[in-house]
């Protein structure tokens, strides 16, 4: 597939480990009108990684791994647009300084992924380093997909690609119906991601859209949406997502994709492919640092 | 659900928003950029009854929007006033005269007051006012359907009854869930629930004569809390503001009725639909 990735250029962005956030009231409220207190929002969530189920969790807005933001508001606006899928980031203070791990998605945090014994010497406060590449991508042979918030090296690890009849094939673990749209709809879509209703496992039957087995870091397409410049409902369109973050209890939200892809639904042609996670970028114990590379993370 | 009791009536302080646009472009549906005008503050022109797309605007409201520059205040201020209630202004060149609340807006916490035009034409950005704020805690007004953002009082001026313990509603059209962009996901008493439909894509759902004041109904969408989906509810709201080139954004909806679908007959008329009429908002302000 040819593309663009040789043109881009890499910035190299400090973010810090964000704590979770509270006020002085503690509760929220679930689809039945019921009070509940529950983790998942910043700072760092131990024990959930890229292909562990999304939801089933004792948690509201479950964001695996490290939770980064930057003390400056326009900073952080860059931190957040400009992290893409995929980017290496590393950690550079702390006892866990020179860990590596990989961007999974933003949720008005941008959310990293690393090995749990990594992860393990990561707290709030610690500074992290983002090599970020990606905004910009296009795909010659695709000019109707706008590509976003996906690195060159999510793009070389998805399966599919340019087929004979010219359309994107793209390889998903779900297909999402317009009616599971959420809060992040009318956002921009570089920025948080798209809560998707119907997966409130242990809920009622009544709430479900059967995306109860939804895994963080599944690639998804989004039935009738156009993220292109924003995110809202369009039909005849698509849009592809990687589920970045999990479980939620708040009603309204849910597991929730962060756009990589969007066009005209003719454009793609999607198939069903349960192993479609981006898993495949984890970064093993003991690997050369991704990172290392002139490229960024290029390859 | 209802608290019991009656209910409690409140003056709310609040200020005449001016119109505030950060960046002069956003981005429309189609990636092109353009300088919203009518989003928030005083629009004069724009009145109750007028089509949802008869103006070149960005989520225009009729009349003025109010805000409280402290945030908390603000959110109180949304929460707390309710469709129907009356707002005094209290100081400015229209000191005295009256108008309706007619909808809220989200995010920011806005209240929209409808006033007569010639009122809207004297009054300034910061212009203090008061809102009698009464509504929320109102009693279900069926079994199993309760009331939002509405003074039950001015349910008598809507078609809105309730025969043999259901609500019977009229509306100008029945919606799909999937056209609700932003405001699901938040709480409905701070938030609208804006229709992703556009002028091309509206006469697909009935929705092509859309107006302000206009009643909707939306299926699959519970709001009694937070608004999200929910198989087999309806969810009936007062269009309170009209379109926007944004993406996810389209004329924006107050909910006023929530509940399972059993607890509601709705008679959709997509010609000759009236909900909230001008005159009724008017006649309020001058009564008092």
């Amino acid at each position: 597939m040819v593309s663009n990735a040789g043109q881009l250029i890499t910035q190299v962005l400090a973010g810090e480990v964000w704590p979770p956030l509270a006020d002085r009231h503690g509760f929220r409220v679930n689809p039945d009108g019921h009070a509940f207190l529950l983790p998942g929002m910043g700072g760092v969530t131990l024990g959930v990684h890229c292909g562990d189920p999304a939801t089933g969790y004792a948690g509201d807005h479950v964001e695996p791994g490290l939770s980064v933001r930057h003390r400056d508001p326009a900073a952080n606006y860059a931190l957040q647009y400009l992290s893409c899928i995929g980017n290496t980031v590393t950690v550079s203070s702390g006892p866990g300084a020179g860990a590596e791990g990989f961007v999974i998605g933003q949720h008005a945090y941008v959310l990293v992924d690393m090995a749990e014994p990594d992860m393990r010497q990561v707290t709030t406060g610690d500074q992290v380093t983002v090599l970020a590449v990606g905004q910009g991508l296009a795909l010659a042979e695709h000019p109707d997909v706008v590509v976003k918030n996906c690195s060159p090296r999510l793009l070389a690890a998805l399966a599919g690609g340019t087929r004979a009849d010219g359309r994107l094939e793209v390889h998903v673990a779900a297909r999402i119906p317009a009616e599971a749209i959420g809060a992040g709809s009318g956002m921009v879509s570089e920025y948080a991601n798209t809560d998707l209703m119907g997966a409130y496992a242990g809920l009622g039957e009544d709430l479900s859209l059967g995306l109860e087995g939804l895994r963080v870091g599944d690639v998804v397409a989004m039935a009738d949406q156009d993220h292109r410049f924003g995110r809202g409902y369009r039909e005849g369109f698509m849009s592809i997502g990687v589920i970045s973050t999990g479980s939620c209890q708040l009603f309204g939200h849910g597991p929730g994709p962060s756009t990589i892809m969007s066009g005209p639904a003719s454009a793609f042609r999607i198939i069903d492919d349960s192993d479609a996670n981006i898993g495949v970028l984890a970064v093993p114990p003991g690997a050369a640092p991704a990172g290392a590379a002139p490229a960024g993370d290029a390859r | 659900m209802s608290a019991g009791g009656s209910l409690v009536s409140v003056n709310l302080a609040a200020s005449i928003e001016q119109a505030s646009v950060g960046d002069p472009y956003r981005i429309d549906a189609d990636g092109a950029p353009y300088v919203p005008a009518g989003d928030g503050g005083i629009v004069l022109g724009v009145r109750v009854g007028d089509g949802v797309w008869q103006h070149i605007a960005d989520h225009a409201a009729p009349g003025a929007c109010l805000t409280h520059s402290d945030p908390a205040a603000a959110y109180a201020l949304s929460a707390q006033a309710c469709i129907g209630n009356l707002v005094t202004v209290r100081s400015g060149e229209a000191a005295g005269e009256c108008g309706m609340v007619t909808g809220k807006r989200g995010e920011g916490g806005r209240v929209i007051v409808t006033f007569a035009q010639p009122v809207l034409g004297r009054l300034r950005p910061g212009d203090q006012v008061a809102v009698v704020g009464r509504g929320q805690g109102a009693a279900d007004l069926a079994p199993g359907a309760v009331l939002r953002n509405i003074d039950p009082d001015l349910l008598s001026e809507l078609p809105v009854e309730t025969p043999g313990g259901k609500v019977s509603v009229g509306v100008r059209a029945v919606l799909p869930s999937r056209v609700v962009g932003n405001g699901i996901g938040r709480p409905t008493p701070m938030w609208d629930l804006d229709l992703q439909l556009t002028p091309a894509s509206a006469g697909g759902f009935g929705a092509a004569g859309l107006r302000l004041g206009d009643l909707v109904a939306i299926t699959d969408i519970d709001a009694r809390f937070n608004a999200g989906y929910r198989r087999g509810w309806v969810s009936v709201g007062l269009v309170v503001h009209g379109g926007s080139p944004q993406p996810g954004h389209g004329p924006g909806v107050t909910v006023i009725l929530s509940g399972p679908a059993g607890a509601f007959v709705l008679n959709a008329d997509a010609t000759d639909h009236c909900g909230l009429r001008e005159e009724t908002v008017l006649e309020a302000g001058r009564d008092n």
